[in-house]
């Protein structure tokens, strides 16, 4: 099959199309973010898009390295050969060692073996990570912001202030690391009148110290841009750009398949009731009668308590309710194409049925498909986000804009603004952008402005 | 034998009110690389006899309730559906009334040219392209490798009609089916169109069915002629003898409400009074009765006659006529009352 040349018509819709400003910028912006989705990988993700260690690059998306790879200190319990190396945190070890190493450089002046003794402790001060914008992946849980206070804390009450100030210059905790190395934090943490000896969670939550707000308290986290939360984290310390990311993936992909089957499969219904009309048309139309009464949720609750919903078993069962609505328009479009005489005209030099359905009057019959698509696609976004949020779409760790949501209207997390703004955002940003292309699109091939009376 | 022969055709279309005899025992005959008209006023049968011959009635509501359709011999209407391509576009091409819905508006001109000979002949693209763009310049299509590349809608009424004129003889069909086709046409396109058809069918050899209801085109146009009053064929002839000696009433009605050079200015335009009967319970006798002019002239037992008996055309003869009291059988009937 060729696809037919793209008529003068059909040449003008596009180019009124692209007239339509927001239509168009909605389809370039919507076509980016795609695109972008699809790379999601190299945006959000844990593992370094490369690392350049004592001469060697690697490249962890390719291969798995354990922390002893890069020579670093596995958490408690734990061997550095049995775990992958934590980049995101090997590349603040890294630069911490750049700021000590600067420092003490500016101290050691001229003095060469002071300055070989330094060069000796901070071997990896030349090496680089270089992490994704979001370095989170949207299953790892992050901590950070609940625990940090206690490693230094643990640090300052055994008496190792340089381990301290290192946790605090670490993780971009400025202030503290500062307090730390001038010793003010003696005072600050001293005891005083009315209070006994103080804690850095004391500190934080007392707004002592201002750069310490948020830290010491369990997820969701606030958005910190010190930890890279660009949106905060989610009630299991997850990150919430990572998550929104991955989820915009997951819908916009899952809606496009469901649409394409969808659409396909409505169009040949439609287009053969409407061409071959008669006995098939009025009992395909009774069939579709009754799927319509059948109560298309409690149908996926049902196969969501047999089986556990997967990405293209979900895509299947909302296969089965999507092709509906299309196949109404194609066959009153094709009810009524049939009857012009190139119909006949094809019949008369021996053209078959399905060539004639097919080629012949489905190119005739593509304006309801255009224009409904788009918001079929809307539909699908929003279909999706309905059942994760009521538990039925995909299975737990998968990201979510819908779990998302369902987080954010838990009672106990009314507060933590970021988690209702951020899926509900880009849920109602997806769906205007969507909506300005459909819209752009039907105005697009509207016949009026190409007749109008004066 | 003849190359086409219609026997005793009958078609019917189921209707709310009844059943529509359209087609009420048709029998017509078609020479090799002759001409015939099949003239008659709108409803008369003739574009259902024609899509007849294609097997083309759209079922339901139409439905072929006997007789048949005998093309070289075989007959069309009792052949198994799978033979039909093969003739459909391969020996009887049709051309439609009305090129301006009959053109496919989404392709070109050259890709629904093509289709046809690649359906016919299994022709390549390019190969394809030349023989469209030939019998284009055949049809009096000017700069036609151009055109081939053009949508309908870029065309004018008269070269789509000329495009569908081309389209049927690049099968280089035996038998060429026009239906009306220069009734969507203005008149001086239309003059151009049937001289074309008249040239290509006198270069072609291709026998033509040429459906009107125009006698003047007849005129124009055909070896033969038939003439279709309510589903029945009421006359047939040589254009000549129908012409000069019309021998049923209705032909000299039609014949009649013809102007000609020499019609003096400002007097009407001679009629047939009243309308064609229904075709779900025709008349009894004659169907034209009831408007005929010369019955009024008949006395009161013939005129009954004319009422209650049907006249049947006889099968035989160079100028058959289904008529009781035919124009031309001596005196003028009236006379002898």
């Amino acid at each position: 099959m060729r696809w037919p040349r793209l008529d003068p018509i059909t040449r003008r819709r596009l180019q009124r199309f692209r007239r339509i400003r927001r239509g168009y910028y909605a389809l370039v912006i919507l076509l980016a973010a795609m695109v972008l989705a699809v790379f999601a990988p190299y945006l959000a993700e844990s593992r370094a898009i490369a690392v350049w260690y004592r001469g060697t690059l690697y490249l962890p998306t390719f291969q798995y390295y354990p922390m002893r790879t890069f020579g670093q200190a596995p958490p408690a319990g734990w061997d550095s050969a049995d775990i992958e190396a934590d980049y995101y945190r090997l590349q603040r070890e890294w630069g911490t060692e750049r700021i000590l190493y600067a420092r003490g450089h500016s101290a050691a002046g001229a003095d060469p073996a002071a300055l070989a003794a330094l060069a000796a402790k901070y071997p990896d001060r030349d090496d680089y990570v270089v992490m994704p914008p979001i370095p989170w992946n949207p299953y790892q849980s992050d901590f950070w912001a609940n625990e940090i206070l206690n490693d230094i804390q643990q640090a300052l009450d055994a008496g190792h202030r340089d381990d301290a100030e290192w946790l605090a210059l670490r993780d971009g905790l400025g202030e503290l690391a500062a307090a730390i190395r001038s010793g003010r934090i003696d005072t600050l943490l001293a005891a005083g009148k009315g209070h006994p000896k103080r804690t850095l969670g004391d500190l934080a939550r007392t707004g002592a110290m201002v750069s310490l707000a948020g830290l010491g308290t369990s997820p969701p986290n606030a958005p910190d841009l010190r930890r890279r939360h660009y949106l905060g984290t989610d009630s299991q310390g997850r990150d919430v750009a990572a998550r929104l990311l991955y989820g915009f993936r997951i819908s916009i992909f899952f809606a496009l398949f469901l649409v394409l089957t969808g659409q396909v499969i409505g169009t040949i219904v439609g287009s053969l009731q409407g061409y071959l009309g008669g006995r098939f048309d009025l009992v395909s139309q009774r069939l579709i009668e009754v799927l319509i009464a059948v109560p298309f949720l409690y149908v996926v609750i049902v196969i969501a308590a047999l089986f556990q919903p997967t990405f293209w078993l979900l895509i299947a069962i909302l296969s089965l309710f999507q092709w509906i609505a299309i196949t109404f328009f194609m066959r009153t479009e094709m009810y009524r194409e049939k009857t012009r005489e190139y119909c006949l005209a094809a019949k008369s030099y021996g053209a078959s049925h399905f060539r004639i359905v097919f080629r012949h009057l489905l190119p005739n019959c593509l304006t309801p498909l255009v224009t409904f698509t788009p918001f079929a696609v809307v539909g699908a976004i929003f279909a999706l986000t309905g059942l994760d949020y009521l538990g039925y779409g995909l299975p737990a760790p998968t990201p979510s804009w819908g779990e998302l949501i369902g987080q954010a209207l838990q009672a106990s997390n009314r507060d933590k603004l970021w988690l209702t703004l951020a899926p509900f955002g880009a849920l109602t940003i997806t769906l205007v952008l969507v909506v300005f292309i459909g819209e752009s699109v039907r105005e697009a091939f509207d016949p009026k402005p190409y007749a109008r009376y004066e | 034998m003849s190359l086409l022969e219609i026997d005793a055709l009958q078609v019917g279309f189921a209707t709310e009110a009844g059943l529509v005899r359209a087609v009420d025992g048709v029998s017509l005959a078609v020479e090799r690389s002759q001409t015939l008209g099949l003239v008659g006023e709108s409803g008369c049968g003739k574009s259902v006899t024609a899509s007849s011959i294609l097997r083309l009635v759209p079922s339901p509501p139409g439905r072929y309730l006997g007789g048949a359709v005998r093309f070289d011999g075989a007959d069309i209407l009792s052949m198994p559906r799978e033979a039909l391509p093969a003739i459909r576009g391969r020996d009887i091409a049709m051309v439609f009334q009305d090129p301006m819905t009959a053109l496919n508006p989404v392709f070109t001109i050259g890709h629904q040219l093509r289709e046809v000979l690649a359906l016919r002949f299994g022709l390549a693209r390019g190969a394809a392209r030349e023989r469209s763009a030939g019998m284009l310049k055949a049809v009096g299509i000017p700069d036609a490798g151009a055109r081939l590349d053009q949508y309908p809608h870029e065309l004018s009424g008269g070269m789509k009609q000329r495009v569908m004129i081309a389209m049927a003889l690049l099968c280089r069909p035996r038998l060429l089916i026009a239906d009306e086709p220069t009734t969507a046409l203005d008149v001086t396109v239309q003059a151009q169109i049937l001289h074309l058809v008249r040239e290509l069918q006198r270069e072609s050899e291709t026998a033509v069915l040429f459906i009107t209801h125009d006698m003047g085109v007849i005129a124009e146009m055909c070896d033969a002629v038939a003439v279709m009053y309510a589903g029945r064929v009421v006359e047939r002839g040589s254009v000549v003898d129908v012409f000069e000696r019309p021998r049923h009433p209705y032909t000299k009605g039609l014949l009649a409400s013809l102007p000609r050079p020499g019609h003096a200015r400002k007097s009407p335009l001679a009629t047939i009074e009243g309308t064609v009967p229904s075709l779900i319970a025709p008349p009894a006798g004659c169907r034209f009765a009831a408007r005929c002019a010369h019955r009024r002239e008949l006395d009161a037992a013939r005129a009954r006659r004319c009422v209650e008996v049907d006249p049947m055309l006889p099968p035989a003869g160079d100028h058959p006529v289904a008529c009781h009291f035919p124009l031309d059988a001596g005196a003028p009937a009236g006379n002898s009352a």
